[in-house]
């Protein structure tokens, strides 16, 4: 039975559209949200403006404050609750290491990030290795 | 023929300073422009003036190199030409893909193609220009770790940055004559924030200037098509051109990544990435100021993400979650802990900022300096070879 859920979750569309998905099809499931801050970049301008934070943990915390508040809301539409998980670097990463503690992973099919190209070719496209890589079954959303 | 040719090759010429100007702005004001202390068309401005401040002095070293160092022969006109558009290719990728592929590097790896292509390579030059391309990152990476993990939390400590609403100065009318006085908002402390923050970015301008003007002059400069003066006064022109128009983009992009970092931070990044840039000009090494920018970004935030614990940190995070479990005593409860029960939300884990400085995500973008001049080599290289009419 599929009672833990992790959906990775950016500001971009096919993410809500993700947790929407989690929410309807697993009305009795643990929903967590995970949203990544100080993704790798041309300049690495967020990795380091993180790192030089005093407390790591509250300015992470802070930076994803917004995409928690959108998941909050959309679960509040379904009357639900979810639960949030911040993590720091490289997104495939951070679902891959935290994949193992859920049943399954449903996340969008790109991120915010999709139309730069650097982006999808240097930091890579998430949905696919989390797809290729998951030890657990993982559902795309577009 | 020729008026023609000239005249496509300062069209090519002035596209790459174009965007020369875009990028390079960005990144040199997109900081202070971010923290609302210079406005964009004033920082297009003094970046016009610095950039050919060091252009015209420390810019003519490096166009020595590019015009007479990297080959043993001119370049004509027609050569001039078709290097200036391996070079604007180079950029137009870059921003296309948005891929960081640094000017000064397309620039040789063009120049170098066609010595290959005409066996007039001056191997010589073009090692030492390629071992400061490995040195300079290391350097720049080391002095940043350097400058994250001691000099920059005790000056973060003690310096605190201002800016203020309303006008910085203000003309004091009181007296017999019209003299500055402090704006309404303005504190001493503001005044002298800005007057730094102003020569820093007069400082990145002028090392911007230093590096990249000889990258839109010297393929016309070379073969004597265009004087060094004129060639730098062109190159100026298309850079400013470019600071006044998409750097106003780049100065939000670029900058707004740029602004992620604390300016104090910031403002260590672009002395030393400058100092860097307008040294190794100054001796002649074609470099672009990005590549110093980014591995000091790197070396700041990984430098302050190792940065060993403090007694007072160790003892804090002891006494508040009890986090340290040493010896074997311990030991046997702390499975417990590790597995959340079945139905209970996995706990937020304590973030490691090591994680943000992944080498094998840092190495991707830096490979791109590696495949960028290699890329730019082969394709200039295969025109010459084909098109031998145009050396």
């Amino acid at each position: 039975m599929i009672s833990r859920i992790l959906v990775p979750m950016d500001d971009s569309d096919p993410a809500g559209n993700a947790l929407a998905y989690a929410l309807e099809n697993f009305p009795d499931a643990e929903v967590t949200v995970l949203h990544v801050v100080g993704v790798p970049s041309m300049l690495m301008g967020e990795a380091a403006g993180l790192a030089l934070e005093d407390d790591l943990d509250d300015a992470a915390r802070e930076r994803a404050e917004p995409v928690f508040e959108r998941a909050s809301r959309r679960a509040a539409d379904h009357d639900r609750e979810v639960g949030t998980v911040v993590g720091v670097g490289h997104p495939a990463r951070n679902i891959l290491d935290r994949a193992d503690n859920y049943d399954t992973v449903v996340l969008g099919s790109h991120g915010a990030d999709w139309n730069r190209a650097s982006h999808r070719f240097l930091v890579g496209n998430v949905a696919e290795t989390v797809l290729r890589r998951a030890s657990v079954p993982v559902t795309v959303v577009r | 023929m020729v008026e023609y040719l000239l005249a496509l090759g300062v069209v090519a010429a002035v596209f790459v300073g174009f965007n020369i100007g875009g990028s390079s702005t960005g990144i040199t004001w997109g900081p202070s422009v971010g923290a609302g202390i210079v406005r964009k068309s004033t920082a297009a401005g003094v970046m016009t003036v610095f950039v050919f401040l060091g252009g015209w002095t420390v810019g003519r070293n490096v166009m020595t190199t590019l015009s007479e160092g990297i080959i043993t022969m001119e370049l004509s006109l027609s050569a001039g030409v078709a290097v200036l558009f391996f070079i604007g290719l180079g950029i137009l990728v870059a921003n296309i893909f948005g891929v960081p592929v640094p000017t000064s590097m397309t620039t040789v790896g063009a120049i170098a193609g066609l010595g290959l292509a005409t066996d007039t390579l001056n191997y010589r030059t073009i090692a030492e220009i390629i071992s400061w391309w490995v040195v300079t990152p290391v350097l720049g990476f080391w002095i940043g770790v350097t400058v994250g993990r001691y000099v920059y939390p005790v000056i973060d400590r003690r310096v605190q940055i201002e800016t203020s609403r309303g006008p910085l100065l203000v003309l004091d009318r009181e007296g017999r004559l019209p003299r500055p006085a402090l704006g309404p908002n303005t504190t001493g402390r503001e005044l002298v924030t800005t007057v730094v923050v102003l020569t820093i970015g007069c400082y990145m301008a002028f090392s911007a200037g230093a590096s990249n003007v000889p990258n839109a002059a010297a393929p016309l400069v070379s073969g004597g098509n265009l004087g060094t003066d004129v060639g730098i006064l062109v190159a100026t022109g298309a850079i400013g051109l470019g600071g006044f128009t998409i750097a106003r983009r780049t100065m939000t992009s670029v900058g707004g990544e740029l602004s992620e970092i604390p300016l104090l931070a910031a403002l260590f990044v672009m002395v030393t990435a400058s100092t860097i840039t307008t040294l190794l000009s100054w001796i002649g090494i074609p470099i672009s100021l990005v590549m110093g920018t980014v591995m000091t970004i790197v070396g700041l935030g990984w430098g302050r993400a190792t940065r060993p614990i403090t007694v007072r940190g160790a003892v804090t995070r002891d006494t508040a979650d009890h986090e340290i479990a040493p010896g074997a005593i311990t030991a046997d409860t702390a499975p417990e802990r590790a597995a959340a029960p079945i139905g209970e939300p996995e706990p937020q884990p304590v973030l490691d900022a090591r994680e943000l400085f992944n080498p094998r995500a840092v190495i991707k973008y830096v490979s791109m300096w590696v495949i960028g001049p290699t890329m730019s080599t082969a394709l200039a290289y295969v025109f010459f070879r084909l098109v031998p009419g145009a050396t």
